[in-house]
């Protein structure tokens, strides 16, 4: 017999992802996803660079935040779900790991699979660096705003796939929030929220402080501030840790 | 090993377990009867650190389940009531998975796994997923991920639920040949079964654990009232108000009178033989 063995930190995180991956890639959702995103992004934006016809990916970073609320809930809304509706996830929550790596390796092969998603653009920026000089720099701030939007987003949707074993209920609430947090920062939701209540500046407030908005729209102008990235990456490891918390108590 | 004091589990005004004490030592194998809804599986998931205590304590290898869950969980091999597993898997993927999760490093796994497989009588779908095997052999599989790291501690929730009248026999013999140095305790609703793997019985019903004895013990009770074994669990039961759920479950030779898992009875329909 042996002595009780432990899995460290890390690899269990690996160990998990892995899994989350190789089971994703198996259901061939991954390519379906792939594929649809990059049709689609590729298509919008090349019918946009027809019409402005410059040399920047400023339409494309604009159109993303109208379509990850869409894509990214249907990478995570299983996640936990069908692990509750499977019932491994009593196996899974009984291994000698604790919830937050488990969670952690679930996100980390959702950032993956969203890392799939964005490598299927860079055909557009190598096809503007050979028609011109496009600002690298700005593209490269833009692919940052974007991951990190994107990793918020992933990080809500694993949040909410924990919370039940109903998959479209997860999917649902994810792109709801998810375009909350983006039309929250439209110019005529301000408006409309600030004249709701003259003098409270709701739609101000909301825009400044809730919204990714003003956040995303800084990278896509080249902006990498400590703001933004905090915002991010503050509110992604909260909606990762509320997960955790809510894997450890639901049990009860 | 398994050092249970004091237990309840309460889900608002429902009492799931009672106060229950006991313990189990090394070398032991240990039976767990009762009817469906007792509170076995509840207690054995308190065991294995998925659900905590309402009150009470227990302890395993020396290590308390809320405190220290992870040490109990390294020490632990628990086979679901549901053995649920990732049906999208290969079997063998399946056990590295677990295998990796558990800590074992290349060495160790691959000597584990061609253990386990073989043991277990596995290795003819060993690289098929895991909806494409028989109920019989997803029990097995499930056995083999729980028996992958050699724990000390093993729990079994209805363990043999799915397979053939040979595999039982087979797993009976198994699990006897690993009770050395370990603990086990499995739940069953099947008198016979435990009676054959066995040497102590804890009867349990309505949450509150109504007999701890050794078999030969009941064995011995029987003979004096000159009754069968399964009488006299069934008025150990009756005695302690659980007639009503007894009745309803109607008493049937060789499974005196906790029926079988409605919920699992039969098979699914869309498992088959690899």
């Amino acid at each position: 017999m042996t002595s009780a063995s432990t899995v460290g930190p890390v690899e269990g995180v690996l160990v998990i992802a892995g899994r989350e991956l190789g089971s994703t890639i198996d259901s061939k959702i991954a390519y379906v996803y792939t594929i649809a995103f990059v049709v689609l992004t590729n298509s919008i934006f090349m019918n946009e660079f027809f019409l402005t016809g410059t040399v920047d990916m400023t339409g494309f970073f604009d159109l993303m935040p109208l379509l990850l609320p869409v894509f990214l809930p249907a990478v995570t809304m299983r996640q936990w779900a069908e692990e509750r509706k499977q019932r491994t996830i009593e196996m899974l929550l009984t291994m000698p790991i604790r919830p937050l790596h488990a969670v952690l390796g679930k996100y980390l092969a959702a950032l993956a699979l969203f890392g799939m998603f964005l490598a299927g653009s860079l055909p557009i920026v190598c096809m503007l660096v050979a028609l011109g000089e496009p600002d690298l720099g700005l593209i490269a701030s833009g692919y940052l705003g974007l991951l990190l939007f994107g990793a918020l987003l992933l990080a809500i949707g694993q949040f909410f796939s924990s919370l039940g074993s109903d998959q479209i209920v997860a999917f649902v609430t994810t792109a709801a929030v998810g375009f909350l947090f983006v039309l929250s920062g439209d110019d005529r939701v301000v408006a409309v929220l600030d004249g709701l209540f003259p003098g409270g500046e709701i739609g101000t407030h909301v825009y400044e402080w809730f919204s990714v908005a003003p956040h995303y729209e800084a990278f896509v102008r080249g902006v990498v501030g400590l703001p933004a990235l905090a915002y991010f990456g503050g509110l992604s490891a909260l909606f990762l840790w509320i997960n955790a918390q809510v894997l450890e108590r639901f049990r009860t | 090993m398994i050092d249970v004091r004091d237990v309840t589990k309460r889900y608002g005004d429902f009492t799931a377990v009672d106060s229950v004490s006991l313990s189990i030592d090394e070398g032991e194998i240990v039976g767990f009867l009762g009817p469906n809804g007792a509170g076995k599986s509840t207690l054995l998931k308190m065991m294995c650190t998925w659900l905590p205590p309402t009150s009470g304590t227990i302890t395993v290898d020396g290590h308390d389940v809320v405190r220290d869950a992870l040490a109990v969980r390294q020490r632990l091999g628990y086979l679901t009531e549901h053995n649920a597993l990732y049906e999208g898997m290969r079997v063998d993927r399946l056990l590295s998975f677990v295998g990796r999760l558990r800590g074992l490093s290349r060495a160790r796994l691959s000597e584990r796994i061609d253990w386990v497989v073989e043991q277990c009588t596995i290795g003819a779908v060993v690289g098929k997923r895991v909806n494409q095997c028989s109920k019989g052999y997803r029990q097995r599989i499930g056995l083999a991920a729980t028996l992958l790291h050699d724990p000390r501690v093993i729990l079994l929730d209805e363990p043999t639920h799915g397979l053939d009248p040979l595999q039982v026999v087979a797993f009976r013999n198994f699990i006897r040949s690993l009770s050395k140095g370990r603990a086990i305790l499995f739940s069953s609703h099947n008198l016979a079964e435990v009676a054959s793997i066995s040497e102590r019985l804890l009867i349990i019903n309505q949450g509150r654990l109504l007999e701890d004895a050794p078999l030969a013990d009941l064995r011995q009770r029987s003979a004096a009232k000159g009754q069968e074994l399964e009488d006299t669990v069934l008025d150990i039961v009756r005695r302690s108000g659980g007639s009503a759920g007894v009745g309803a479950l109607g008493a049937t030779a060789g499974d005196v009178g906790f029926a079988a898992d409605p919920s699992g009875a039969s098979n699914d329909g869309r498992s088959r033989d690899p």
